[in-house]
């Protein structure tokens, strides 16, 4: 209960935020524009559309996470709002995970526009509503929550300039860390291989939940690749989240 | 006091328990790493690929956004291509489109494109075929890579066997379109390889289901037929040249020389036609107004 009101406000909070609407405008206008970049291609102008409307809602859904995210719990600090709440009969998990849902909750709203925009587009063009292209959307959630968690985490012992950078940091090595695969095949056995693969496995692997380009193509993927990287963006948010709940115990406020 | 110290018990518990759940979800996502890492998922064949030529890390710096990057590039290579004023645009053809292949190589209008700017526009037959030979390789299940690949070697390079190879190739690859027989017997026939158009032409005579295509074949048939049986009385007017030194006066003289065992009729039944003083055999029709 005591969730759900702090996710509320949260929610509120963040829906009056103008850079909200800036990126969701932003976002709108690039999924408009792949109408145009479509008409330069020769051939098969869809496929431009769902690509540029595909990567539209991760980038901007990555920025707004990161955006917004950062600054939630730095806030409350910053304008002394968080003693009133933790003077209140509330634990710091529960004001933690409040703000967490809210801006799930904000991000899925903001995703819900942009996909409706997007969809419209594509069934401008194909007139039949390409439902499989919602399987790509619901993994670029997934996606948004565990970055959410991981602005959250930030938020909580640094300023949002530095978590804003660090969050994109994470997004960065989180699509880039299939590349240490690449290395631990040219390694030679020996500390340096058994580090790459504890990375390897540790980091996490943002391209879990990327089935842009195989939903754009119309190739099968195994069910349980749709399952098991659902719960492995699950099990990695509850990771992010357990840390940033130890950080946020440790924290003084004084 | 009581209180403090129990507060003190609960925070003590609570700090083990997000402790152990950091331990928990820790080993959960490894190991669900580890299970889809091992789950055998269609990949896209090239995707392994990091580097480009240029040594750029292209792909891995799309942030998994490399099928936008690719249209990107195809997007500039189309208007790039299209301004004539660039007088060296083709220098890099090779490369532009390497580089939008490995991004996304399940993308084929690129591999066709640049299959039509190398072979019309660069005039560069061997890059329009490595183009289209990394486009099947990359799409095994494309027919129409090895299709355009065979059309282009056929009416560029006039090279008939090539091309009949590539008919081959396109021939195996299931929805190939029927005609793709038909240029396979062509290319066969041209490359004076008569009994495989032969056979072919008669596979699609007795398979052919619609009266013009079994027109089509006939006439094809009566094509090679008429082929086979000319560069055979040619032979045999040769070797009557080199014994006599002359013409036969007629065909069935090479008969009663002993040239040839009997005198061939074309598939209607008709006589070949015979000029004595140039030696010239002909047809008794044309193939396609018989």
């Amino acid at each position: 209960m005591k969730i759900r009101a702090i996710a509320l406000n949260t929610f509120k909070e963040a829906i009056r935020d103008r850079i909200l609407y800036l990126l969701l405008f932003f976002a709108a206008v690039c999924i408009i524009f792949s109408r145009l970049l479509a008409l330069l291609t020769v051939g098969d102008r869809v496929k431009i559309i769902k690509d540029v409307g595909l990567s539209s809602l991760s980038i901007f859904g990555a920025l707004m996470a990161i955006l917004i995210g950062t600054g939630l719990v730095y806030k409350e600090i910053d304008k002394k709002t968080i003693y009133t709440i933790i003077s209140k009969p509330i634990h710091r998990y529960q004001f933690l995970l409040g703000k967490f849902f809210g801006l799930v909750l904000t991000l899925f709203i903001m995703l819900l526009l942009m996909s409706f925009i997007f969809l419209a587009l594509v069934f401008f063009h194909t007139f039949k509503i390409e439902w499989e292209m919602l399987i790509a959307i619901l993994f670029i959630f997934v996606e948004l929550c565990l970055i959410t968690s991981v602005a959250l985490l930030f938020s909580c012992f640094s300023t949002p300039i530095l978590s804003s950078i660090f969050s994109l940091a994470f997004y960065l090595i989180g699509h880039t860390a299939w590349g240490l695969e690449t290395l631990i095949k040219k390694v030679k056995p020996g500390f340096g291989k058994t580090l790459a693969q504890v990375l390897y496995h540790f980091l996490p692997d943002l391209e879990n939940f990327n089935f842009k380009t195989e939903i754009v193509h119309h190739l099968s993927i195994p069910s349980e690749v749709f399952l098991f990287s659902i719960l492995y963006g699950i099990f990695y948010t509850l990771f992010i989240l357990a840390l940033a709940i130890l950080v946020f115990r440790k924290r003084d406020f004084i | 006091m009581k209180d403090i110290k129990k507060l003190n018990r609960e925070k003590g518990f609570s700090t083990l328990f997000l402790i152990f759940l950091l331990i928990l979800t820790c080993g959960i996502f490894m190991s669900l790493k580890i299970k889809i890492d091992n789950i055998f998922r269609k990949k896209i064949p090239g995707s392994s690929i990091i580097y480009i030529p240029s040594g750029k890390y292209l792909k891995f710096a799309s942030f998994g956004n490399s099928s936008l990057l690719a249209d990107l590039v195809y997007l500039w290579a189309i208007q790039y291509y299209s301004d004539y004023s660039i007088a060296d645009r083709f220098k890099y053809l090779d490369h532009i489109f390497s580089i939008i292949n490995e991004l996304d190589p399940r993308y084929l209008d690129p591999y066709e494109v640049g299959a039509v700017i190398a072979a019309y526009e660069a005039g560069d037959l061997d890059l329009t075929l490595k183009i289209l030979d990394k486009g099947l390789e990359k799409n095994p299940e494309q027919w129409i890579f090895p299709y355009l690949a065979g059309h282009y070697v056929q009416m560029i390079k006039k090279d008939y066997k090539l091309a009949r190879a590539y008919y081959e190739k396109t021939m195996n690859i299931e929805g190939a379109p029927p005609h793709t027989r038909h240029l396979y017997a062509d290319a066969a026939f041209k490359s004076m390889d008569y009994q495989t158009a032969l056979q072919t032409w008669l596979e699609i005579y007795k398979t052919a289901e619609e009266e013009r295509i079994k027109k089509i074949a006939s006439n094809h048939i009566y094509q090679v037929k008429a082929a086979v049986d000319i560069q055979r009385i040619k032979g045999a007017i040769e070797k009557f040249k080199e014994r006599y030194s002359r013409n036969p006066m007629d065909l069935s003289q090479l008969v009663r020389t002993g040239f040839l065992d009997s005198l061939p009729k074309d598939l209607d039944g008709k006589e070949y036609l015979y000029d004595s003083r140039t030696g010239e055999v002909k047809p008794p029709s044309i193939p396609w107004k018989r």
